[in-house]
């Protein structure tokens, strides 16, 4: 297919009223994932984030057959925990060539949106070993009383003003406010929801790797559960966790001639609502903006929810991944509920049972709260076929990310 | 912790509020709400009034919050979003008071009321709270 203009991608992706999608550019099979690297995800562990950042980054160079003096591009977060440096980098593998820096990477939308910089770069000769890491030490600091994901909140003027005095903070009560209004306009009963945590739990509780593995959860378990902030408990809310993930990016042309199979970015997507960054005033709250971002993926990777075998949502919590999965396609805004009934969530239910198998590594929820890089790890394991819970022959795959505001969509295929 | 009454954006808010008075700005150009408040008008950058409101709303949505998640109110509480008459498009962060949460229901009318709240640490302040009619 060739290259789609961005007017054409605008006119294949129409979006809702309250938002908009962002213009990326066709960068279709351009780059390709080429190497992953994790750490252990845990509770307090006392590690730096630096350090847990580069014991992922040195994994992700090696499995993609690289050396780290070959690495010439570099992509962290901006604003949480201590991301890495260029300079850290160096020190580290104790290298000197020139790194192509970019603090538009790391997790949650920018997991799927780091793709596209990533090519944009590539494009222009900037790099072409490319390094997306994100580490984060919350639950040390958590332990420690010296952070917590609230923080940013907290510090924002209107938040500040309009939001904190009242007590509606943290961020389990927005999404409980939502939730709520969701079950008032859709009939979303609490028996329903606990489909997205039980079903996330038992993929957690065949991986090892995962922070719940040994914590299984009934469905009386679940419902007897003291709500947090009503109608979420805390099987609805994301752990707070240590740990860091990486992964390699690398031109399509280079990827064929790698270790594993080419996992291509077939297309990203960004959007974000009107009224930003304050989710109390979104006009609909009962959706997340992924209705901004999945549809120009699907334009630019030229395909359709019916043909993607296994996704990933960023599950803060329970029914914003509920949302997450209206969003990207799967069934009409307010279905959800019904929709993730009867396993449909579980890796063993293949598309063609009608299912879409979802967080196979147990999400947000039940394997650690990395906020999304290992979400995104997950899928390149589906694609390569060295999963855990492996969903049957996963060609393509697709990330919903998300942060408040914004939403982000990256698909991703196996390649040969 | 307790909002700042001389912020300068936001301060009006809380200063009508110890007067008793529902506020939030508004561009009488476009004759809207801007909320929350802005230097000036994105619409027409003209400036903005502080409008009182009526107190009349309609509830959007609620939590009742019931474990200790907030560091600086106790639970149970119960907090929301509401839409005042004036401007629905608007949301107030809000609480809800003088009702058990399962008399609630989404778009049910409220009224305004002033109430001192008292965060674990600082002083106490007067706030817009809504109750059902
Ligand atoms: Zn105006």
């Amino acid at each position: 297919m060739p290259q789609q203009s961005i007017e054409a991608l605008a006119r294949r992706a129409p979006v809702p009223d309250w938002g908009q999608s962002l213009p990326l550019e066709d960068t279709r099979g351009e780059v390709a994932i080429t190497g992953i690297g994790e750490t252990a995800v845990t509770g307090p562990s006392g590690r730096h984030p630096k350090a847990m950042a580069l014991e992922a980054v040195a994994a992700a160079i090696t499995d993609a057959g690289l050396r780290p003096e070959q690495v010439d591009g570099l992509m962290v977060a901006a604003g949480v925990a201590d991301q890495l440096t260029a300079e850290d980098f160096h020190e580290h593998f104790g290298t000197s060539q020139p790194l192509w820096f970019s603090t538009d990477g790391g997790a949650m939308v920018w997991a799927a949106t780091c793709a596209h910089t990533a090519a944009l770069a590539m494009r222009r000769k900037q790099a072409r070993h490319i390094v997306n890491v994100f580490a984060v030490d919350w639950a040390t600091r958590r332990a420690a009383g010296t952070g917590t994901p609230g923080d940013w909140h907290a510090s924002e003027i209107m938040k500040a003003h309009f939001e904190l005095p009242f007590g509606w903070y943290p961020q389990p009560v927005y999404f409980a406010t939502f939730a709520r209004r969701y079950m008032h306009d859709y009939g979303l009963t609490a028996e329903q929801l606990a489909a997205l945590p039980m079903t996330f739990r038992r993929h957690a509780n065949r991986d090892p790797a995962a922070v719940m593995y040994e914590r299984e959860l009934t469905l009386e378990k679940y419902l007897a559960r003291t709500p947090l902030a009503d109608p979420l408990r805390m099987e609805d809310c994301c752990l707070i966790s240590d740990g860091a993930a990486a992964w390699v990016m690398s031109p399509a042309e280079e990827a064929r001639d790698m270790p594993h199979a080419p996992i291509a970015v077939e297309g990203v997507g960004h959007g974000r609502v009107h009224g930003a960054p304050y989710i109390s005033q979104q006009r609909v709250i009962t959706a997340t903006p992924q209705p901004f971002a999945a549809p120009w993926a699907y334009a630019m990777a030229d395909t359709a929810p019916a043909e993607i075998d296994v996704i990933a949502v960023y599950d803060c919590f329970s029914s914003t991944a509920l949302m997450q999965i209206e969003g990207l396609g799967f069934c009409r805004e307010g279905e959800g509920g019904e929709f993730i009934q009867e396993d449909r969530l579980y890796y063993q239910r293949h598309r063609r049972l009608g299912g879409i198998p979802c967080n196979t590594h147990g999400g947000l929820l039940s394997h650690s709260y990395l906020l999304g890089i290992s979400h995104v790890v997950e899928l390149v394991k589906q694609l390569r076929g060295d999963a855990v819970n492996q969903v049957d022959s996963a060609r393509v795959a697709a990330y919903a990310g998300f942060t408040a505001d914004e939403a982000s969509t990256l698909i991703l295929k196996r390649g040969n | 912790m307790a909002p700042d009454r001389n912020d300068p954006l936001a301060g009006p808010f809380w200063q009508a509020a110890a007067n008793s008075e529902l506020r939030i700005t508004w561009c009488e150009h476009c004759d809207r709400a801007v909320w929350y408040p802005k230097a000036d008008c994105p619409q027409c950058q003209g400036e903005l009034h502080w409008r009182a409101l009526s107190g009349d709303a309609t509830l959007l949505s609620w939590s009742e919050v019931l474990a200790p998640i907030n560091p600086d109110h106790a639970p149970p509480y119960i907090t929301g979003l509401v839409c005042p008459l004036e401007a629905p498009e608007v949301r107030l962060v809000t609480r809800i008071v003088d009702c058990e949460a399962d008399r609630l229901r989404c778009d049910m009318p409220l009224r305004v009321c002033f109430r001192a709240l008292q965060p674990r640490e600082g002083q106490p302040f007067m706030a817009p709270l809504f109750s059902p009619c």
